[in-house]
Formats: C-alpha cells, sequence, structure tokens
C-alpha cells in the first residue's frame, strides 16, 4: 500500500514531472556546496582588499602631516593618499594569490550559473522548448554556414579582380 | 581660554565652491545619448554581419596613393580614434592627405559566440582589405593595428603579407608572458573555457571590472573630483563626457575568439614563439617583411611596453621602426602630443613609403 503513491510518480504524465523533480533538487544541492566555496573566495577576496587598505593607510599616515593646515596642504594629503593606494592595490592586483583567488572566485560563480543554467534547461524541456545547448547546436551550425559562404563570396571576387586584369 | 583651531578661509571656500559645482552639474551635463561620437564625416562601404566598413571623407586632396585601413581594438569602440575635432586621429591622417578606412567590429550577440580569430582575420578583415583594393585599384594598402586591434592586424599581416605594403602597429598584445599589467595578471588565472562554455561572449561587465581595478583611486576618485571643479569649463566638460561616453560601452567578445585570445596569448604565449594557428595556418612572424612602425607608450598599463616591443624583433622586416612615447595607452591616440608628436611622425614615415 505504502510504495503506490511512490509507483504513480514513475508512470504517465507524472514521470516527466519525477524526473524532472529530482534533477532540479540534486542541482539545488549542488548550488549549496559551491556557494559554500564560493563564499570562501568572496571572504578572502574582501580580506585582501581590506589588509591592502590597512596597510596602505598607514602608510598614508606615517607620511602625511596630523592635520592639514591650508589647501595647499590638504591637496598635498590627498595626492600622497591616491599614490600609496594606487601603488598598493597595484600592487595587489598584478600579485599571483589574487590572480588565484579572483580565478577560483569567477570559476564558482560560473559553476553556479552552470547549475542555474541546468535548472531552467530542465523547465525549457519541460515545456517542450529547445535548451541552451540546442540552441547553441543551432548558433553553431549558422555560425559554419555563414562562414563557409563568406569564404566562397572572397573567393569570388578575388577570382573576378584576377581575371579582369 | 579656548583652545580656537583655524581654518584657512581658501579651505572653506574650494568646499562651498565644490558643492556649488555638484549642483550645479545637471545645468551642464548633457545625457550620455546627446553625444554624438563620430565626429568626422563618413560612409558606410561594406558591412558583414555586424562589422562595417568606414570610409572617411578628405578634407584635403588625398596626396598619398596607397589607401591606410585602421583595425581597431575588440574593446570599446573605434570612437577614441576619433573622439573630437581637436584629438581626432582620423582627421589628422585625413589632413596629412591619406585616404582612411576604419573597421567597425560592430557588437556581437549571443548568436556570435562561435566567432573565431579566423572569422575576424581570414574574414572580416580580409574582405575589407580585398574591398579597399578594388576600390583603389592598388594591389597592396597600408594596415594599422590598435591594442588588440593589432594583434588581429598582425596574424593577417603574417598571414597575407601580399596585401599589405605598411605595417603600422599601434600598443599590440603580442608577448602575454612579458605583459606586466593588471589584466594580464587576471587574463593568466582565468578559466577561459568555463567562462566561455557558461556564458558564451565575453561580458562587457567583466571588461568594466578590469578597468575598475587599473589606477582605481586615480581614475575612481581624482578623475571625479577633476571634473567638478572644472565643471564650468565647457571645453573640459565636453572631452570629459567623450571619453566616458567610449569607456562605457563595450561590447561582448565572441566567446571562441575570447578563449584562443586568452589561451594563446596571455597563457600560453603563442603568438610571439610563431606557434600561434589561425584555423589551420601557423602564423609565423618572420613572413612580416614589409616595412613596419611599432608604437608604444611607457606610461600605458593596458598593454605594458614589454608586452608589445618584441613584435619589433620578431618580424622579418628590414626597415623598421620602433617609437616610445612618453604617455599612455589613451594619450598616444587621443591626446595633444598624440597630435604634435605621434601623428605627425607616423605621418612622415607613411608618407614617404605610400
Amino acid at each position: 500500500m505504502s510504495s503506490k503513491p511512490q509507483a504513480l510518480t514513475s508512470i504517465g504524465p507524472m514521470r516527466a514531472f519525477a524526473a524532472n523533480s529530482k534533477k532540479i533538487a540534486v542541482e539545488l544541492i549542488e548550488i549549496n556546496e559551491n556557494l559554500v566555496g564560493f563564499n570562501q573566495y568572496m571572504t578572502e577576496y574582501y580580506k585582501q582588499l581590506s589588509n591592502t587598505w590597512g596597510i596602505a593607510q598607514k602608510k598614508v599616515n606615517l607620511k602625511a602631516p596630523k592635520i592639514p593646515q591650508d589647501a595647499e596642504q590638504i591637496e598635498a594629503v590627498k595626492r600622497i593618499w591616491i599614490d600609496i593606494f594606487d601603488n598598493d592595490f597595484t600592487e595587489l592586483f598584478d600579485s599571483k594569490k589574487f590572480g588565484n583567488n579572483y580565478g577560483n572566485l569567477v570559476s564558482k560563480e560560473l559553476e553556479l550559473t552552470k547549475h542555474w543554467n541546468n535548472i531552467t534547461n530542465v523547465i525549457l524541456q519541460s515545456v517542450n522548448l529547445p535548451s541552451k545547448e540546442e540552441i547553441d547546436e543551432v548558433y553553431k551550425e549558422i555560425h559554419s554556414l555563414k562562414k563557409r559562404v563568406s569564404k566562397l563570396e572572397l573567393e569570388l571576387k578575388k577570382e573576378k579582380r584576377k581575371n579582369a586584369k | 581660554m579656548l583652545n580656537e583651531s583655524r581654518i584657512d578661509p581658501k579651505i572653506i571656500e574650494e568646499v562651498l565652491k565644490f558643492s556649488k559645482n555638484v549642483i550645479d552639474a545637471p545645468k551642464f551635463v548633457s545625457a550620455p545619448d546627446e553625444i554624438n561620437l563620430e565626429v568626422t564625416p563618413h560612409k558606410v562601404v561594406q558591412e558583414i554581419d555586424k562589422t562595417r566598413l568606414l570610409h572617411y571623407k578628405p578634407v584635403i586632396e588625398t596626396k598619398h596613393k596607397t589607401p591606410l585601413l585602421i583595425s581597431y581594438a575588440l574593446i570599446n569602440r573605434f570612437h577614441i580614434l576619433d573622439i573630437h575635432p581637436e584629438k581626432s586621429w582620423v582627421r589628422n591622417l585625413l589632413e596629412q592627405g591619406f585616404e582612411v578606412y576604419m573597421l567597425d567590429w560592430g557588437t556581437p550577440t549571443s548568436m556570435d559566440k562561435y566567432l573565431d580569430f579566423d572569422d575576424y582575420v581570414n574574414g572580416y578583415l580580409d574582405s575589407s582589405i580585398e574591398f579597399i583594393k578594388n576600390k583603389s585599384s592598388t594591389e597592396k594598402i597600408s594596415l594599422q593595428g590598435y591594442c588588440t586591434g593589432a594583434t588581429i592586424a598582425t596574424a593577417y599581416t603574417a598571414l597575407h603579407p601580399e596585401n599589405v605594403k605598411n605595417y603600422i602597429a599601434t600598443a599590440p598584445v603580442i608577448d602575454g608572458w612579458k605583459d606586466t599589467t593588471v589584466i594580464s595578471n587576471l587574463a593568466k588565472h582565468m578559466d577561459a573555457d568555463k567562462m566561455v562554455d557558461t556564458i558564451g561572449n565575453m561580458p562587457p561587465e567583466f571588461m568594466y571590472y578590469c578597468f575598475s581595478v587599473l589606477k582605481p583611486f586615480e581614475q575612481g576618485i581624482e578623475k571625479y573630483i577633476k571634473f567638478f571643479k572644472n565643471i564650468d569649463d565647457k571645453k573640459f566638460v565636453d572631452n570629459f563626457l567623450r571619453v566616458e561616453k567610449w569607456l562605457g560601452d563595450t561590447p561582448p567578445i565572441p566567446g571562441e575568439l575570447f578563449k584562443q585570445w586568452i589561451k594563446d596569448i596571455y597563457q600560453e604565449n603563442l603568438l610571439i614563439q610563431n606557434k600561434m594557428y589561425v584555423a589551420d595556418q601557423l602564423i609565423d612572424l618572420k613572413k612580416i617583411d614589409m616595412p613596419m612602425f611599432t608604437q608604444v607608450a611607457v606610461g600605458d598599463h593596458l598593454v605594458s611596453p614589454e608586452c608589445s616591443m618584441p613584435l619589433h624583433y620578431a618580424v622579418g622586416s628590414t626597415d623598421k621602426t620602433l617609437k616610445i612615447y612618453p604617455t599612455g595607452h589613451v594619450g598616444m591616440i587621443a591626446s595633444s602630443l598624440s597630435q604634435k608628436k605621434v601623428l605627425p611622425e607616423m605621418g612622415k614615415w607613411l608618407a614617404e613609403r605610400s
């Protein structure tokens, strides 16, 4: 008796619904796993920014006068602040540790997007619409045909010019 | 006795003036769509897919027989080469008596994600050169490439040297491993396959992020302080808005092209090692044997001189010139220095060979 409601979902029109629900549930679980990794890289990203900010600000404090007395001094402090911050942040953005972490952060973000795409594909297919992969195949075919036609047209033009000489 | 702190009246005056300028700004600033960036008259002479070939109207009688085609970068748009009548790269060349064409790559959509190096080099660029050859009844043209447009032009020139009489490479992206810029660091750590497989084309937002990490405090704060300080200077505001509009208008980069770019140029550095393929053709830089003129800027923080200069030494040309200018990536093409020094020097070199 207890297996009857479950059996219902595996036959007839409910079969697709059950399969789709499972796919979506799996994607959602994986999204949660990815979010953990994404948050780790995101935390590291802001940690790097905030550490650099702190160090740069200390450098500014050492170099700039305590309280600027006139407009020229304010301008000088601003210049020191911008130069030190630009140098320190450029050094950070140029570093391997930033590049690695940023690359991983973007990669995790892309994985999240991929799961979202997969969920959308399940929904699209459930309403008989082409999935992203199917649309991509069409784009690829159109690109390949256009390329062949363009090359033939160009060859023809070159040939005509040769013959005209 | 009270301990009074003295505030320089000049500071109060400046703060008040700055605040007034911020309030007045909407009166002086036009909406971005009111700024027309296409300043020099031109005709669209050929359109293929989303690309347009522009032919500029001469301003004096054309003095030189060989027409010049400019292959602009894939990032932002060609308008920077014609940003303002007084700073226009194109106009200056027209005034020197050259016949000038420009290839506008257009705005790729999701449908264009499979466009690759082959489409740009052997498709759009080759078709444009074929058109110009037909139109001007010449066998060879002069080609100038700027930034990433110079990478495409370099690949073209190596594969079709018979069509190029003179080659000018302005801040070309060539040796990815020697590039010391922040952009190169991000590119080296990027999973280009995953990006393209997931989102198709390289989105403009990613480029905006790259721009935002280039001198973030000078560009993100000081630049706008200067803008508000000079809000009543019509010429300054006009120039500022033109450049801002240009900066904020980046088209996506087709996925396959972007993928090959990141992997072949920045990660594996194949171009300078003569190991890069476009379709099934190997790019051998030694095949570039025509007169060549390379322009680099010492302060270039988008394409460092170390990334561009190796081209000068790698080509097969015997007649070659390398010029280094004390400016930046944009300063080299749209500034008073470019009008007074960069363009006259390039024009003189080109005139002697056209």
